[in-house]
């Protein structure tokens, strides 16, 4: 199966990959799997004052598209509200990586990864 | 659906996640051996066609039995609901340890350590024992329905660490 371009570049240069406190109380943690392929992938945000995303990282063991979905994940979540990262939805991330309808599921585990961290980070602050 | 007509009747065994799967393979061979499509030969279309689908209900009931992870699901969806196949797990101080074994994985793959990739099979497969030993303890009964699958998605993902393992083993070896 041929990766579209947008995966590729996901994959040969991932935006953001690394790791963050997970105990700063400004940093929530998302950790979420896929079973019936095993990929793992963890996504984590920094939130400012303001309730604005300052710093976003991931990294994931999984397939190309399972990686290029979480890099994307952050590249978008960067500088947004929190609010205004839950509106992000699998749907716009397949379309805009191009995702055949096999690796739909890479893109709802980049979503299910979003809403993780900011529930972490939520409930951290008691927001929840 | 019940037992009868399951993978566990085609070898006349109980649905049990504990199995002797020496039995269920000698059972396998002689139960393939009797639709082998070389005593079909001369037999007619229809009988030959019959043989080579229990040939391939045999084999497909055998991989499911033989695997701990697959058997596990089985057993599951023979209780009632099938476990979806594409769906998100959250079970976050696992999924951690998962991505810290895949940290050290490459870490020995960098370092192409042959001995701590022994040592680190060796606590793999510990770590599927015993996820096995709890499956078994639980799955029967469905008060702890929840319990049972969060075991068997484990599996999933140790299944998945144990084929990298291999992989990793084989380039080594070159």
């Amino acid at each position: 199966m041929a990766y579209s371009d947008k995966v590729i570049d996901h994959y040969e240069n991932p935006r953001n990959v690394g790791k963050l406190d997970a105990e700063d109380p400004d940093v929530g943690t998302g950790m979420v799997g896929a079973p019936a392929c095993g990929d793992v992938m963890r996504l984590q945000i920094k939130v400012n004052e303001q309730g604005v995303i300052e710093d976003a990282r991931f990294k994931t063991y999984g397939c190309g598209s399972a990686i290029a979905s979480s890099s994307l994940a952050t590249e978008w979540m960067k500088g947004k509200t929190l609010d205004e990262a839950e509106t992000i939805r699998n749907t716009q991330i397949a379309e805009e990586l191009a995702l055949p309808p096999v690796k739909i599921h890479c893109s709802v585990l980049a979503e299910d990864a979003i809403k993780a961290a900011v529930r972490d980070y939520k409930h951290k602050k008691g927001l929840v | 659906m019940g037992s009868s007509g399951s993978h566990f009747a085609l070898f006349d065994l109980e649905p049990d996640f504990r199995l002797d799967l020496e039995q269920l393979a000698a059972r396998y061979r002689e139960r393939v051996r009797r639709v082998h499509p070389d005593r079909f030969a001369g037999a007619p279309a229809r009988e030959q066609r019959l043989a080579l689908e229990e040939s391939a209900r045999l084999n497909e009931a055998y991989q499911t039995l033989k695997s701990p992870s697959r058997r596990a699901r089985y057993l599951l969806s023979l209780q009632g609901e099938e476990m979806p196949q594409e769906t998100t797990v959250q079970d976050p101080a696992f999924l951690m340890r998962q991505m810290e074994l895949r940290e050290e994985l490459q870490e020995l793959q960098d370092a192409a350590d042959l001995g701590g990739l022994a040592t680190f099979k060796r606590h793999l497969a510990q770590a599927q024992e015993q996820l096995n030993e709890g499956f078994a303890t639980c799955w029967a009964d469905p008060l702890r329905r929840d319990e049972a699958e969060r075991l068997a998605r484990r599996m999933q993902f140790l299944d998945k660490l144990s084929i990298e393992v291999r992989q990793l083993e084989e380039r080594l070896d070159d």
